[in-house]
């Protein structure tokens, strides 16, 4: 099975090791990854701008270059949610580019609901010391249903103890632009997460989504919390973070 | 519409600051927003042992809306028809102006000094209470939320719990200077006492106003009739006390049948409050009739399109399903940040963020269709399946198309997605960017202050890796 992994520009630049890691977990599950080199940017930011004919461009490049595999994994809900969802609706008045944008969309999964609902292998067991709290991320949870993938997962995990804080389905107060606009408001919601997350008291909080994470980990250690551990679920699963 | 007395929705964002820092506010909001989220899933999870299941509700409801919609014309003049044959007059008015000349006009007709009001949406965007007052009219609030904020001079911040925003000291200040006595501590379970001192004070409005004001949740065709929902019992007092009896409502707010309003009945509590039906559920037909012992002499219904039928047929026609129930804001992590107020105009949250620029100005209210993290909390829980994110995603656009957005943010997204189409110098672009992450990092690997997003790192630390990028390492590890 050939497979292309679509890396985000997040986990790119802020966090390169998701990447590392979901390329690891892949190819131990028993897959020929192919990272496309001419892959940049899924084209969320405009998108989610209002900005249709950027958005519909860089979809476009996007659809170009991750034709032709098996499947496409993107280690991200909200990336995800964007080729599936977005993408078929963003072109579908082009004849020529609307069945592209659906086949792609069709074959593309985000990384937990992939390992889980498609290749459902065995992963080799990872090890993780501690108890785990997890934030379902809003785009991953209500665009694509993703809830039990990545917690039937964490359960396999050596080690690891899962305790489920309040409102685990509650946003961060991410939301891309709307954290760099809007600073303050988003401070305020993902004080409230904080606070949940403090009182489960895990060792780590994980997610499926970089921004999410960089969202709530920037503001734990502003809070000054310096001991409660931000992972992508990427990170857990390959076993480099026990 | 009056576009310049609304613009005050453009400064949303320099009020939500202020209303982050407003201690007593938050409180106030901290405390109501579990009780609201609590109840309502309460009443959804108890739906199957009541022989309903949630979605399949839904769809009902969606479909009674959407029938009304396609057709609004038709059942409106149905509904014209049948409340006439009951002895009611209906009137219909174009803007808020209108609402306003033909409510005093029907005072004036009737010699109505005083008006006590149950609460209607349609007032506020109106402004009637203002014009009432300048006409010689003295309105009444009597819902006791409604109450509270007359007394503070100030306009709903929710939807069906207008005075959300109050804590208890505040509300017992207001009572106790507009009552007349001293100041007293009270607290949380002294509130049937306070009600009972608004309730002392309302009945003797009740019984001297001649002309009773109030909104109506759903108007009914095959009956003519006027549906309100409440769980106070002020509004039977306004609707039958008084001589005269004005509905003013929104010509969306039609239902064919008393079937299909049992149907959405159903959902509009259990959204709204958590409750099974609401304490009070009056269906109100015509006028008094020989031999009746009470009931309005008068009634006068006053459709009001005020923008609604621009949207028939247009992106944004799914917005008129909207039966009000605040489950939107209940659930939305900005609205309980903020309180209602923020949003600058008579509807808040997610369906204000839709609603303001739609009957305002799309120009009048820019910063609201972005002041959500697209969390879809709302959509998930609204009972008539508005794609709120989705309406909100629209305005964005047409934001975008009409040159609304500010210069800066075009040219940024228009550079960005310039890179992003040339993955060379892309690669080269984002491998600068890391290493000048990594200098501005402190020696524990995080920012402090970035430049490029200030509002982020004002209230966040950004911890970024001392390594290469993924691509940089991902070349690497396939040379090796
Ligand atoms: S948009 Fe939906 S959830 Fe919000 S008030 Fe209207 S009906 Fe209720």
């Amino acid at each position: 099975m050939r497979l292309a992994l679509y890396v985000t520009c997040l986990v790119d630049l802020i966090r390169p090791s998701v990447g590392m890691a979901s390329l690891r977990l892949l190819e131990a599950a028993g897959c020929e990854v192919i990272v496309p080199e001419s892959q940049t940017c899924c084209g969320q930011p405009a998108w989610s701008a209002g900005n249709r004919p950027l958005a519909a461009e860089l979809a476009k490049k996007a659809i170009s270059e991750l034709e032709g595999y098996d499947y496409v994994v993107i280690p991200s809900g909200s990336c995800t949610d964007q080729v599936r969802n977005v993408y078929p609706q963003l072109l579908a008045d082009d004849p020529l580019w609307a069945p592209r944008a659906q086949q792609l969309a069709a074959r593309t999964f985000e990384l937990t609901t992939f390992l889980v609902d498609i290749l459902k292998v065995e992963l080799p067991p990872a090890d993780f010391a501690g108890s785990v709290t997890y934030h379902d991320s809003c785009k991953g949870l209500r665009g694509l249903g993703i809830k039990r993938q990545p917690r039937e997962l964490l359960l396999k995990v050596r080690g690891l103890s899962l305790d489920e804080m309040a409102d685990c389905e509650e946003c961060c107060g991410f939301g891309g632009a709307f954290s760099v606009k809007f600073g303050d408001i988003s401070t305020q919601i993902v004080d409230r997460k904080c606070e949940s997350i403090a009182k489960v008291g895990a060792a780590a909080v994980v997610g499926g989504d970089l921004g999410c994470l960089i969202n709530i980990e920037g503001r734990l250690r502003r809070r000054g919390d310096e001991t409660t551990r931000v992972l992508h679920i990427a990170e857990v699963l390959a076993g480099e973070e026990s | 519409m009056a576009g310049a007395k609304h613009s005050q929705a453009m400064f949303f964002q320099a009020r939500a600051g202020e209303k982050i820092r407003n201690k007593v506010l938050q409180k106030a909001l901290q405390k109501a927003k579990p009780l609201f989220v609590g109840k309502r899933a309460k009443a959804m999870a108890a739906l199957p042992e009541d022989g309903f299941e949630f979605e399949a509700l839904r769809s009902a409801c969606v479909d009674i809306r959407n029938r009304v919609l396609g057709d609004l014309d038709v059942w409106l003049e149905l509904f014209e028809e049948k409340a006439k044959a009951t002895g009611a007059e209906v009137l219909w008015a174009r803007d808020g102006d209108e609402i306003c000349e033909l409510v005093i006009d029907v005072a004036r007709r009737h010699g109505v000094t005083k008006a006590t009001k149950s609460k209607s949406m349609l007032s506020e965007e109106a402004h009637l209470n203002e014009a009432l007052a300048a006409a010689g009219i003295r309105p009444v609030e009597t819902d006791l939320g409604e109450y509270i904020i007359q007394l503070a001079g100030e306009t709903p911040s929710h939807i069906i719990a207008p005075a959300v925003h109050k804590t208890i000291e505040e509300v017992e200040a207001l009572f106790a200077e507009e009552h007349g006595r001293p100041l007293e501590t009270r607290t949380s379970a002294d509130i049937p006492a306070m009600t009972r001192e608004a309730r002392e004070v309302l009945r003797q409005h009740f019984l001297s106003a001649e002309m009773g004001i109030t909104g109506a949740n759903f108007l009914i065709a095959e009956t003519g009739s006027a549906a309100l929902v409440t769980n106070e019992g002020n509004g039977r007092m306004v609707t039958t006390l008084p001589r005269v009896h004005v509905v003013v409502t929104g010509i969306e707010k039609i239902v064919p049948t008393l079937d299909d309003f049992a149907t959405l009945m159903r959902l509009l509590p259990r959204s709204a409050t958590g409750q099974t039906i609401s304490n009070y559920v009056s269906l109100l037909t015509g006028t008094k009739q020989p031999g009746d012992s009470d009931g309005p002499e008068k009634t006068v219904f006053i459709l009001v399109d005020n923008g609604r039928a621009n949207l028939l047929g247009s992106a944004y026609q799914e917005m008129l399903r909207c039966i009000r129930c605040g489950a939107c804001m209940n659930h939305c992590p900005v609205y309980f940040s903020l309180g209602g107020h923020a949003y600058g105009w008579v509807y808040p949250g997610p369906m204000g963020s839709v609603l303001t620029p739609l009957y305002t100005g799309i120009e009048n209210a820019l910063d609201l269709p972005h002041a959500s993290t697209g969390c879809n909390q709302c959509g998930t829980v609204c009972p008539v399946r508005i794609p709120l994110p989705g309406l909100m995603h629209r305005l964005r656009e047409e934001q975008v198309e009409r040159g609304l957005r500010p210069l800066g943010e075009s040219f940024a997204l228009k550079a960005w997605a310039w890179l992003a189409g040339k993955p060379r110098l892309y690669r080269w672009v984002v491998r600068r960017a890391s290493r000048y992450l990594n200098w501005l990092a402190d020696d524990s690997g995080r920012i402090r202050i970035l430049g490029m997003a200030p509002g982020w790192t004002a209230g966040r630390d950004l911890s970024v890796p001392a390594g290469k990028t993924f691509h940089e390492q991902y070349a690497a590890r396939k040379r090796a």
